[in-house]
């Protein structure tokens, strides 16, 4: 019973999380934009900084009609924002929040983050597909590119850090950043990292599947109320995870900066994370958007060397020492 | 697959199972109401056929029917980023039939609004273009800044975007003097602040070269043979400027260089609208030097006649070359008035440059083109 | 190398890039909160023609000529001539109708009155959700011109 009971609790905190999260981030998203654009961003809704705008845009989204275009493939329709949500709450398992806090200290955690991760592309072609539009099979059929490409280095880059380590568990891998972090070290690992996860969670410069003033909306382009609200908060939440796996192998997940370790460890991995998400935003309210031929070519041709080349000389390193 | 309502989505061509979509008349990038009618193979477009009309006033029609005066304010919503270049045209056709001279005061402030304009136009050329490629702050900051001349545009006229300044036979109103100081403040935050940003955030970022070098090429040839003009035409070398090549308005008083490009590709054509903020300011100085006194509307017979004739009249819009093709039969009202629009023939380079490259390859094609439809379609 | 070239230009622009974003995020938001705060009108600034009131006696500077409803290109104005028991005309509009729809706020009526009867006025919140509400009567224009902050200078100026 106490088992199940602790499931429980886990499976509600972690949804609370990933709700709370993604009301968050969506007002910062839009707070962040705003000042950096010279706005106000939200004003109006709960108090004068708008803080229940997302709260107020899910209630909205809920009221709102679940259109179904024509055509669309029913099956894949409905539940293409599942298979997208799904595995955005899953990887949370084994997220190492802090020295003893996680969910699931999986001996597989980064191959489990990996594999898990890449599901969202199916949620995302089951949509481009299912939507029975021309705009949203385009943009899955450049997400379905693009996550593919992408994956590769994603994965190449983290190796390194796994051959420092000499283990896949990430509870480990923060263990033995003690002394250093491992982005010093792996600084080459860390950028095509956080490059290759830029695209990997759609965003701007590599807003391809979505790319407004091309394909609108890309393979959310039918999608309305709670099913787009779906699409959002997994997005949100993918943004949220993946810098949380970027501090975690880089930026020596819950370790504290000397001198403040007084603060406990989950702030800290909280903070870290919310840089990251912070200098995503920055990017993404920065630049222009690549083309398609051109994200195949950096991703193809420029991170996978790179990447490949940072693990062989991290290979070679080891052995000399 | 097959499209609700009977066409086909598919189509079979060469052994290739082609695309149709349907980009416009609504869609986030096709300026206004443009209908593109795209044929692709995958990513890459193999036809595009531009569909206009969405935005059809009957402006030519209608002017028929009205006396002189009511024409110059209609015209502002043709091109309604160009809208002093508009009046001007009209006025400079009518004035020429109806002989009436125009006060110096007048003509110079004409250019000195014609240049405001151009500046304008351009800043939101470059915030849509930005937006066309994905990058959203530079519009935003296109807009503090067009905002601020537009509040001097209405300090100036009484309206922001559709002034109803001009009139046959001068301006409607002179400015305050406290206004020429607001300008040269709008001119120095322009040339200091303003303009460098522009070209750092955008301009100068390597994803927008990128994305830019290289696409939708033209050749001076084809431009000039399907009848290109303004930033489009000198995008691909050819120092084709009416201000120079055809003066009006005085023009060949003012000392100014007309910026051109080399490949043709749409950074040449982005570049050239940069450079010419910075000409359009240069000329905007020398109109405050040399400024006269004195009235700014010549005296005009409320119920205007001008002799039975024909006139055409052109300037360099921001977008190209406006033209103005006035027959008059001696009444008070048109016989007929032709409006020469350049994004109407610049839309005709949409197949052209956007053909045999990606979707984001047109779009960004047609924004470089940065077509008005209210002066495509009248 | 080529590439180092790229990748240092690449680098380069996309530090400069952040680094302008940066620079405007610390710098105070320039957006005027609309109902909150309303940008002031320029002198001059105008949005529709509207009916001047006499100070002293209350009644319209309006003779009903017609000369605005002729030199307005549109024909959004249209004035009918008040009579009295026996037919003769009186100085004053019976009716005054200004169709805001069609309206293009080019200042060609308060151009063409000789009497200063017409003045453009500074109030924009005139939105409506039926047209017909779009349609003002002689009265509403009165109206209307009390509550405009009369700018006079620019754009009601007598030319």
């Amino acid at each position: 019973m106490n088992i199940y009971l602790a499931a429980l609790l886990k499976v509600v905190g972690v949804l609370a999380f990933v709700l709370g999260n993604a009301f968050i981030l969506i007002w910062a998203e839009r707070k962040i934009s705003g000042y950096m654009q010279r706005r106000y961003g939200p004003l109006r809704v709960g108090g004068p900084a708008g803080l229940l705008q997302s709260a107020a845009d899910i209630l909205k989204l809920m009221a709102k009609e679940d259109f179904v275009p024509g055509g669309a493939d029913l099956w894949l329709w409905w539940l293409a924002p599942a298979v997208a949500l799904v595995p955005a709450v899953l990887v949370y398992l084994v997220l190492p929040i802090g020295r003893s806090f996680v969910l699931q200290n999986l001996s597989i955690g980064l191959v489990f983050f990996a594999s898990v991760t890449s599901f969202t592309l199916i949620g995302i072609f089951m949509a481009g597909w299912g939507s029975n539009n021309k705009y949203s099979l385009l943009g899955a059929m450049r997400a379905g590119a693009q996550l593919f490409s992408y994956e590769i280095p994603l994965i190449l880059s983290t190796i390194g850090v796994v051959m420092l380590t000499g283990s896949l568990t990430l509870q480990r891998i923060v263990a033995a950043q003690a002394n250093v972090w491992f982005v010093v070290p792996q600084i080459v690992g860390f950028l095509v990292f956080y490059v290759a996860s830029l695209a990997e969670l759609n965003r701007t410069p590599f807003d391809l599947a979505e790319a407004e003033s091309e394909l609108i909306a890309g393979y959310f382009t039918e999608y309305s109320g709670i099913r787009w609200a779906m699409f959002a908060v997994a997005e949100y939440s993918n943004l949220f995870t993946t810098s949380a796996l970027a501090v975690t192998l880089f930026l020596g997940g819950w370790r504290p900066l000397p001198l403040l370790a007084f603060i406990p460890g989950w702030v800290w991995f909280v903070l870290k994370t919310y840089v990251l998400v912070f200098v995503g935003i920055w990017i993404r309210w920065t630049l222009p958007r690549v083309r398609i031929d051109q994200l195949m070519d950096l991703g193809w041709k420029f991170l996978f060397p790179v990447s490949v080349a940072n693990v062989l000389v991290t290979a070679l390193v080891l052995a000399v020492r | 697959m097959e499209a609700q309502g009977g066409a086909p989505a598919v189509v079979e061509r060469d052994g290739r199972r082609l695309m149709k979509i349907n980009m416009g008349p609504q869609h986030p990038s096709t300026h206004g109401v443009l209908r593109l009618i795209v044929t692709l193979d995958g990513e890459v477009v193999v036809g595009v056929e531009p569909d206009i009309g969405f935005l059809h006033r009957n402006f030519e029609k209608i002017v028929e029917g009205w006396s002189y005066p009511g024409i110059v304010p209609f015209s502002d919503r043709n091109d309604y980023l160009g809208a002093i270049t508009n009046e001007v045209a009209v006025c400079l056709a009518i004035e020429r039939l109806a002989q009436i001279e125009v006060p110096p005061r007048a003509v110079y402030l004409r250019v000195l609004f014609c240049e405001l304009q151009r500046i304008l136009s351009h800043i939101l050329f470059y915030g849509t273009f930005g937006l066309d490629l994905g990058a959203f702050s530079p519009f935003m900051y296109a807009f503090r800044e067009r905002e601020w001349g537009y509040t001097l545009m209405e300090k100036a006229t009484g309206a922001r975007m559709l002034y109803a300044y001009n009139r046959i036979g001068g301006l409607r109103n002179d400015l305050p003097d406290e206004w020429f100081a607001d300008l040269e403040k709008f001119l120095v935050f322009m040339e200091r602040q303003a303009w460098p940003e522009y070209m750092g955030l955008l301009i100068e970022n390597e994803i927008f070269r990128e994305r830019t070098i290289g696409v939708g090429k033209l050749t001076p040839e084809q431009a000039i043979a399907w009848g290109a003009s303004g930033p489009v035409l000198r995008s691909t070398g050819v120092a084709w400027d009416l201000r120079k090549a055809a003066p009006y308005l005085g023009y060949e008083r003012f000392e100014f260089d007309v910026p051109v490009g080399k490949n043709g590709d749409t950074y040449d054509s982005a570049m050239v609208r940069m450079l010419e903020i910075k000409e359009s300011i240069r000329i905007i100085r020398q109109v405050l030097k040399m400024l006269p006194d004195g009235p700014v509307l010549a005296r005009v017979r409320p119920n205007l006649r001008p002799r039975a004739g024909e006139y055409y009249s052109r300037v360099e819009s921001p977008r190209g070359e406006v033209g103005v093709y006035l027959v008059s039969d001696g009444s008070a009202r048109p016989y007929r008035l032709k409006w020469r629009a350049p994004s109407f023939c610049h839309l005709q380079l949409v197949p052209a440059m956007g053909g045999g490259g990606k979707v984001a390859d047109l779009i960004a094609a047609v924004g470089s083109l940065d077509v008005i439809m209210g002066e495509v379609d009248r | 190398m080529a590439l180092w070239d790229r990748v240092w230009q690449t680098g380069k622009s996309m530090v400069v890039g952040h680094a302008i974003t940066m620079r405007e995020m610390l710098h105070k938001p320039v957006t005027v909160r609309y109902p909150e705060e309303k940008p002031p009108f320029e002198r001059g600034s105008r949005s529709v023609p509207v009916l001047k009131v006499n100070e002293e006696s209350g009644r319209l500077n309006c003779v009903s000529c017609g000369l605005c409803e002729r030199a307005c290109p549109p024909s959004c104005i249209e004035i009918t001539q008040a009579m009295d028991e026996k037919g003769r005309k009186k100085p004053w509009p019976e009716t005054f109708q200004l169709d805001l729809s069609h309206c293009m706020v080019c200042n060609l009526c308060v151009e063409a009155c000789p009497f200063d009867a017409l003045e453009m006025a500074d109030v924009v919140e005139l939105g409506s959700y039926q047209v017909q509400d779009l349609i003002l009567q002689k009265g509403q224009l009165a109206e209307i011109w009390k509550t405009s902050r009369a700018l006079r200078v620019a754009g009601g100026e007598r030319l």
